[in-house]
């Protein structure tokens, strides 16, 4: 096991950031920490890493308790900040030199590891660049590379996509999944579920500091009620109408939500056809329609009541 | 590892163009402004010989004795007049005019003086030639009562001035209130060093800034660190300090007295307070850093004030009424030290100066250690 969490307690006097948390973590995973914000995901990496102090629990990482002064832990641990955490006052190179040169003595392996970390991140052209010359998604780069240049066995990546443009995003996630490939175990926090689900081989869903669900995505979907999802783009539909398709075989719920009609289905049952020919039978005019899979975001509905964006 | 940091910590300060300007040529700008409005109060103070002419009777009688006591006063270094002798009356009246001399005697039986207006130059003038008529006066009645008592060596007795009052330097450098200026302005931009210890400390405390959470992850022990960074904002802050000191040394003549050595040992003591003091305030302080540069700024700037950076008398006044604050006041401490250097040739008020300083110095550290040693926050 790499990391193993057991009831992680933290307060901040009456309100509790991690409630009871328990995790457990296993080499070669990319373990998912997926949750709104608030939900405790940065305050439980920050635990973990013996950064912020806890109430109650246990951790170790890999097999070992995790203190601040670990130092054999530490050196095989590679962080990636929520926010970029660099220094103004050095280039690109300067700065992930800096950083490496505290978990490597060596000099040469030293520049080596630099220069495939700046190669990894593609930003052999920046190298001479000041931090403040960069745009957003070259910074989050940067900010990547100094957390694994020294080639850690463990990553910690804290929402490393935040204010990144959908370019710089798949780089970000391709490299993520190409660290793992090279043998590197991946902690991985986001709120944004389609990264998550992409990414990650197993994942824990956090609300208000607590565990709500964990699983493969597979696994976090078959927990739900909800099978597939039907959205009509429509401009008339009377109410009667409605109630007709409420009472289609396998119809969990039907809403109309501005233009839109949102049809949800239980597991098991196909009602796209029977949905159409239904409009049609009625002579109902649509635009669009379409079929969905249900997502964690209807997993962290179903379950909390709310949108994983709220 | 020590090097690493050091290196890399070395970097991020001396780039750090707004710290470098406040710290090095803010003060070298002051010290620069101070030179060209004080130098001229030096000036004014300093008394240069009186232009003056002598027009003579033609009686020998009476112009012999007077134009050896015109000659006594204006020979050597602290000569009180440059006399000239005018040929007559309309030659003294035309170089008056001109304004090549500041007044002319007129001597014989009465020694009469011509001035054209009033001022310092021509009161001294009519202090020496009514001291002159005085002593005239005194001999020739002596002679002519106790004719005797001249051959008694009266004359000379008449001739000297007998000082009752025995004047002590307190050193052998000449007071000078100017350098005061100078040496709280040194102690300003030694206490500005604060700056440097707020950035180190800011990097080192992960509750403080991303960076130092990432630092505080790496497995380098934090309080090394921490020394490591501190060594280099030191090096550079001390350079920046004798960079000052020449400036003022070699650039605008200000004088340090002899002991050079002393005084690049207080530079060096004052640049540590400068950033204990600094990596104090930024460990205690949890909140912003807007809040912490303007703690700094106030201290070091009243305590600059108080000091008599921007008026000379404060510092006795506080000395008189609040004698607790000259020793709590860092920046009076280092202006003192520098002073008592120049002016006094004992250490002990040097000593005692140094003292206090080094007093501080420790209790900064210690405070700042026992604040920054925390290994894990309980917020971040």
């Amino acid at each position: 096991m790499m990391i193993h969490v057991k009831n992680l307690v933290k307060r901040y006097g009456d309100l509790v950031a991690l409630d009871h948390l328990s995790l457990d973590i296993k080499e070669g995973e990319i373990f998912g920490l997926l949750g709104p914000n608030g939900s405790g995901k940065s305050t439980a990496i920050n635990c973990i890493l013996s950064l912020l102090s806890y109430d109650k629990g246990e951790v170790e990482i890999f097999g070992k308790k995790m203190t601040p002064d670990a130092y054999a832990i530490k050196r095989n641990i590679g962080i990636v900040m929520q926010n970029v955490a660099v220094f103004d006052e050095l280039t690109v190179y300067e700065n992930i030199n800096y950083f490496c040169g505290l978990y490597v003595r060596d000099k040469a392996e030293q520049k080596q590891l630099v220069e495939e970390a700046i190669a990894f991140v593609e930003l052999e052209d920046f190298r001479k660049f000041y931090p403040k010359k960069l745009s957003g998604g070259l910074l989050r780069r940067l900010n990547i590379a100094c957390g694994i240049a020294h080639k850690p066995k463990l990553i910690f990546l804290d929402e490393p996509t935040v204010a990144v443009d959908p370019q710089s995003r798949n780089k970000i996630l391709e490299g993520i999944e190409k660290l793992n490939a090279q043998g590197a175990t991946i902690v991985y926090t986001s709120h944004y579920m389609e990264e998550v689900e992409q990414i990650c081989s197993r994942i824990v869903i956090l609300d208000k500091g607590r565990v709500i669900a964990s699983g493969t995505k597979e696994e976090l979907k078959a927990m739900i009620t909800l099978g597939e999802k039907i959205t009509v783009e429509t401009f008339s539909i009377e109410e009667a109408q409605l109630c007709q398709l409420r009472a289609l075989p396998g119809v969990v719920s039907v809403d109309k939500i501005d233009k839109r009609l949102i049809i949800k289905s239980g597991k098991g049952t196909n009602n796209l056809e029977s949905v159409l020919n239904f409009l049609k039978n009625n002579q109902i005019g649509f635009g669009r329609i379409y079929s969905e899979l249900p997502t964690l975001n209807d997993v962290f509905l179903e379950i909390t009541g709310k949108q994983l964006r709220d | 590892m020590f090097a690493h940091v050091f290196r890399y910590r070395f970097k991020c300060l001396i780039r750090d163009k707004q710290l470098v300007f406040w710290t090095l040529l803010f003060p070298i700008l002051l010290a620069t402004f101070f030179y060209l409005a004080f130098m001229n109060l030096n000036d004014d103070e300093t008394f240069h010989p009186i232009d003056a002419a002598v027009v003579v009777s033609g009686h020998n009688q009476y112009d012999a004795p007077f134009k050896s006591a015109l000659n006594s006063v204006s020979k050597g270094k602290k000569r009180l007049f440059n006399m000239k002798a005018a040929s007559n009356q309309e030659e003294a009246a035309e170089w008056l005019k001109q304004g090549k001399i500041d007044g002319y005697y007129t001597s014989g039986k009465t020694i009469k003086l011509t001035v054209k207006e009033s001022g310092f130059n021509q009161s001294i003038m009519t202090t020496f030639a009514d001291q002159y008529r005085s002593s005239n006066s005194a001999v020739m009645q002596i002679a002519s009562d106790h004719p005797e008592a001249l051959q008694n060596g009266l004359l000379n007795d008449v001739g000297n001035r007998q000082n009752y009052v025995k004047e002590i330097s307190g050193g052998s450098a000449e007071p000078n209130n100017i350098l005061n200026y100078f040496y709280s302005l040194i102690a300003m931009a030694c206490l500005y060093g604060s700056f440097w210890g707020m950035k180190e400390v800011s990097d080192i405390q992960a509750n403080i800034t991303d960076r130092a959470a990432r630092v505080n992850m790496a497995p380098v022990h934090k309080l090394k660190a921490f020394i490591a960074g501190s060594s280099a904002a030191l090096v550079i802050l001390y350079t920046e300090i004798l960079i000052l000191l020449t400036y003022l040394r070699l650039g605008l003549n200000i004088s340090f007295g002899p002991r050079t050595g002393y005084v690049l040992l207080t530079a060096l003591v004052g640049s540590v307070l400068g950033l204990s003091f600094g990596a104090f305030i930024s460990a205690l302080i949890k909140k912003g850093g807007g809040l912490k540069v303007a703690i700094l700024m106030v201290v070091t700037m009243v305590g600059s004030f108080l000091s008599g950076m921007m008026f000379l008398d404060m510092k006795y006044i506080i000395a008189e009424y609040l004698p607790p604050l000259v020793w709590l006041n860092p920046v009076n401490l280092l202006t003192d030290a520098f002073y008592a250097l120049y002016y006094y040739d004992s250490l002990n008020r040097y000593a005692l100066n140094v003292g206090a300083m080094l007093l501080f110095i420790v209790l900064f550290s210690a405070a700042t250690y026992l604040i920054v040693r925390r290994r894990k926050y309980a917020s971040l």
